[in-house]
């Protein structure tokens, strides 16, 4: 019982943190992206197409990373060349894209919300043997996929880059001082570009993981506010991956947790709305603490 | 270091132009800067001098006539195509990213990269001890730039230039954010990189730091180049002169007896904390009548930012007791305070003084816009808006395009005439006015004083805090010492001189 709810924890979570990593690169460079939730619907539907095309989840990986970097160059751009609005064009995006979808599932599948073509390959597990017996931390660790591992492996990368490499100076320069940054005769905006595609590749692969690594076909509801939920993930993490992985596994478990807990006597509805209740709660609770921190920072 | 090229003209401007709008910034500008020298250009807010100097670095061009490097015509593409040429500038407002280490500002662009394309840190950390060591100043590299001491990232600013090979320095008005021992040491800093070989051009209308280091002068007034000296063939007097025409205003205001009757304005035991909840004010005791102007001299973090906030309504008292004109004010909101007849003048023109973003009208009007000239049934106004905003710049000699323009298009100097005139046509009791005239010229500086001193002669109440002394000695009719947060020392003008001040804001007794 615990130990299959660490597993759906834990996968739950990923679609979260890699989503998460990519927001939170985002916002360093500038950008609060609430285009996530598109990035993450279209990496989605294209991985079952393609896995299904050439019954290979490699190659539907590649594709939705590419989607969701294609997506987050559009964004980034209508927003640093164009200068639109973040979250206007954030959400814009989210609810062009689920429309989108939607067309293009009636006009080319005609189905109606859910594509569920034969032959699409998975993502497959990554059994360690060695570990699949142990308690707790074999259903932690053995079984999980690559994304995954890929997600977990983005924290101490990520973390490691912000502050030893100069893309990673430059990155933060950006987001703190674009003034600064054209001064000394770098680009931002390009700067600002680079992490929105980021965040949108990352994006598309948490879409990838949902659609093949967990359920195995596309439903127009299969990101569920996902993205937005990776938007409270980095919120709650301010400026640190760890934090932020915190704040994704936070959220991932009471994803998990909700599954778990239908069927039982609370109704399944009530329940698929904890992890969104659970966001409110804790961003709520960090606004609070800011106000208290700038009141007692005031100053005449 | 590159070694003095063998030309007239390291960097300078030929006929050049810009224009915005109606306003002509920049009117047929000539410039010649010789290598190794350091050349000042003076001149009013207003004058045209950041206009010429963004030009020069690329971040503006102009509308007609060129840049000049090294005796050739150029046009610059950008800060970047400027940097390549070796021309750098430091800018008023500072560039620096605030929550980056004063290290990772240094090498932002420029960063020594290691193995595996890392950036080394230990490669960085030497060249910024070496930088360090040629300015001869002590910096922990490992402060972030939002916690490092004001001079401390103006010189941070300068080896960043020098970190990435500018031979050109553009210094926009640098001393105006310092101290008079930093001035001093910065004046040393730019003679010792003029000797070897570096070109400078500085930035100021403080006269007497520009007759101290300058080889050549240029003076600038209302968009063109109105002389062309050197210091050992001018003076500050004829330098004023050229700088404000024709017209040198009188500076001294006259004093005033100390006015009877009962304090208008009157704070009992007062005490105040700073942001960090450090006790900073008192406590103290103040009064001030109708009809004076009471100074306040201070060393910077003595209480008297404090003490303006309290005074202002902007900081709740940590302790004691505000009254204005018999209304007890403790605890009160800062409207209240304004209704009770509170003016202030904030030494932030840029975040409290004015909306920079807003326009010219609705900045004049800011704070009335309930009156009925300006409002009716909730609806604005806005021809008698724009109308009463007019007068009041005209009676300012505010150089402006249109009343719609932003307030940010007016200089620094004529945004600080703005904020003072719109507190003053609210008709306050006492007015609360911080720092009136940092990094304002001669004239404007003049004109502020006026402005100030004819608002105690209607029987206005002033409290004035400035770090400036001659300021203060000038406008004062009594002045009050802080020193650690209490009052040490209280003169009235006649007795008040730089060095009786001075050792009472050092906390040592006046001489008997």
């Amino acid at each position: 019982m615990i130990d299959a709810f660490l597993h759906a924890a834990i996968v739950m979570t990923t679609p979260i943190l890699l989503a998460a990593i990519g927001g939170l690169v985002n916002r360093i460079g500038g950008i609060v992206n609430i285009g996530l939730e598109s990035m993450m619907l279209g990496g989605a539907l294209i991985a079952v197409m393609v896995s299904a095309q050439t019954g290979s989840a490699g190659l539907a990986i590649l594709a939705a990373l590419v989607t969701g970097a294609v997506l987050g160059l559009l964004m980034s751009l209508v927003i640093t060349r164009l200068s639109a609005n973040e979250i206007i064009v954030g959400l814009g995006f989210s609810v062009a894209t689920a429309g989108l979808v939607r067309f293009f599932l009636k006009s080319v599948y005609g189905v109606s919300g859910t594509y569920n073509p034969a032959g699409v390959a998975m993502l497959p597990p990554i059994d360690i043997p060695a570990l699949h017996a142990a308690p707790v931390l074999g259903a932690i660790v053995s079984g999980q996929d690559a994304l995954t591992w890929l997600a977990w492996a983005l924290v101490p990368a990520t973390a490691f880059a912000l502050r030893r490499t100069r893309w990673g100076l430059r990155l933060r320069a950006t987001g703190a001082a674009e003034a600064t940054v054209r001064a000394v005769g770098l680009a931002p905006l390009t700067i600002r570009d680079a992490s929105t595609v980021f965040a949108g590749a990352l994006a598309g692969l948490a879409g990838a993981h949902l659609s093949i690594g967990v359920v195995g076909l596309f439903n127009e509801g299969i990101s569920g506010g996902r993205g937005f939920i990776a938007l409270a993930a980095f919120y709650f993490g301010r400026s640190s991956p760890w934090r932020t992985a915190l704040g994704a596994l936070l959220f991932g478990g009471f994803d998990a947790a909700q599954i778990r807990l239908q069927g039982h006597w609370i109704p399944a509805e009530l329940l698929q709305a904890l992890p969104y209740a659970i966001v409110i709660a804790v961003l709520t609770g960090l606004g609070l603490a800011d106000r208290r921190a700038e009141r007692s920072g005031r100053m005449g | 270091m590159t070694p003095a090229p063998a030309v007239a003209v390291r960097i300078g401007a030929r006929a050049l132009t810009r224009r915005y709008g109606a306003l002509v910034a920049n009117d047929a500008i000539d410039l010649s800067v010789a290598p190794g020298t350091i050349h000042s250009i003076v001149g009013g807010n207003g004058a045209g001098k950041s206009t010429l100097m963004r030009i020069l670095q690329g971040v503006d061009f102009p509308d007609a006539g060129t840049v000049v490097l090294n005796d050739e015509p150029v046009r610059l593409s950008g800060p970047a195509d400027a940097f390549a040429r070796g021309v750098g500038m430091v800018h008023q407002e500072f560039m620096l990213a605030p929550p980056l280490s004063l290290l990772e500002n240094l090498i932002l662009a420029r960063e020594p990269v290691g193995a595996a394309g890392l950036i080394d840190w230990r490669k960085a950390e030497e060249e910024a001890g070496n930088l360090a060591a040629l300015a001869g100043a002590a910096i922990d590299w490992r402060l972030k730039a939002a916690d490092a001491p004001i001079h401390v990232r103006q010189i941070l600013e300068i080896l960043r230039l020098l970190y990435r090979g500018a031979d050109v320095l553009i210094l926009d008005e640098p001393t105006a954010v310092l101290a008079p021992a930093q001035i001093v040491e910065l004046l040393k800093l730019m003679g010792k990189l003029r000797d070897e070989g570096r070109t400078i051009l500085f930035i100021s209308h403080k006269l007497d730091e520009v007759m101290k280091c300058s080889d050549a002068i240029t003076v600038m007034r209302a968009g063109r180049v109105v002389a062309r000296t050197t210091a050992s063939d001018t003076n500050v007097d004829a330098l004023a002169r050229a700088m404000v025409g024709d017209h040198a205003p009188a500076l001294l205001i006259e004093s005033r007896e100390r006015p009877s009757g009962t304090p208008l304005f009157s704070a009992r035991a007062l005490a105040a904390r700073d942001p960090l909840g450090f006790e900073r004010l008192g406590p103290v005791d103040l009064d001030i009548r109708a009809g004076e102007i009471v100074g306040v001299a201070a060393v910077g973090g003595n209480g008297q930012d404090e003490l303006v906030a309290c005074a202002a309504g902007i900081l709740a008292p940590a302790a004691g007791s505000i009254r204005l004109g018999g209304e007890d004010l403790a605890g009160a909101s800062t409207a209240r305070f304004r209704a009770a007849g509170v003016g202030y003048v904030s030494a932030d023109r840029a975040h409290e003084g004015l909306c920079l973003t807003a326009s010219l009208a609705d900045n004049f009007i800011a704070g009335r816009e309930r009156d009925t000239a300006f409002s009716r049934l909730g609806f604005l106004r806005p021809a008698n808006i724009r109308a009463a905003a007019a007068r009041g710049l005209a009676g300012l000699s505010v150089r402006y395009g249109s009343v719609d323009d932003p307030a940010s298009s007016l200089s620094g100097g004529n945004q600080q005439r703005l904020a003072i005139a719109r507190e003053l046509s609210r008709a306050p009791r006492l007015l609360v006015v911080s720092q009136p005239t940092r990094g304002v010229d001669i004239a404007g500086t003049a004109f502020i004083h006026n402005l100030i001193a004819d608002f105690r002669d209607r029987g206005g109440a002033v409290l004035l805090v400035s770090e400036s002394l001659d300021e203060l000695l000038a406008l004062s009719d009594r002045i009050l010492c802080l020193f650690n947060g209490r009052i040490s020392g209280e003169l009235s003008r006649s007795e008040a001189g730089v060095e009786t001040v001075g050792r009472l804001m050092l906390g040592r007794r006046a001489a008997a």
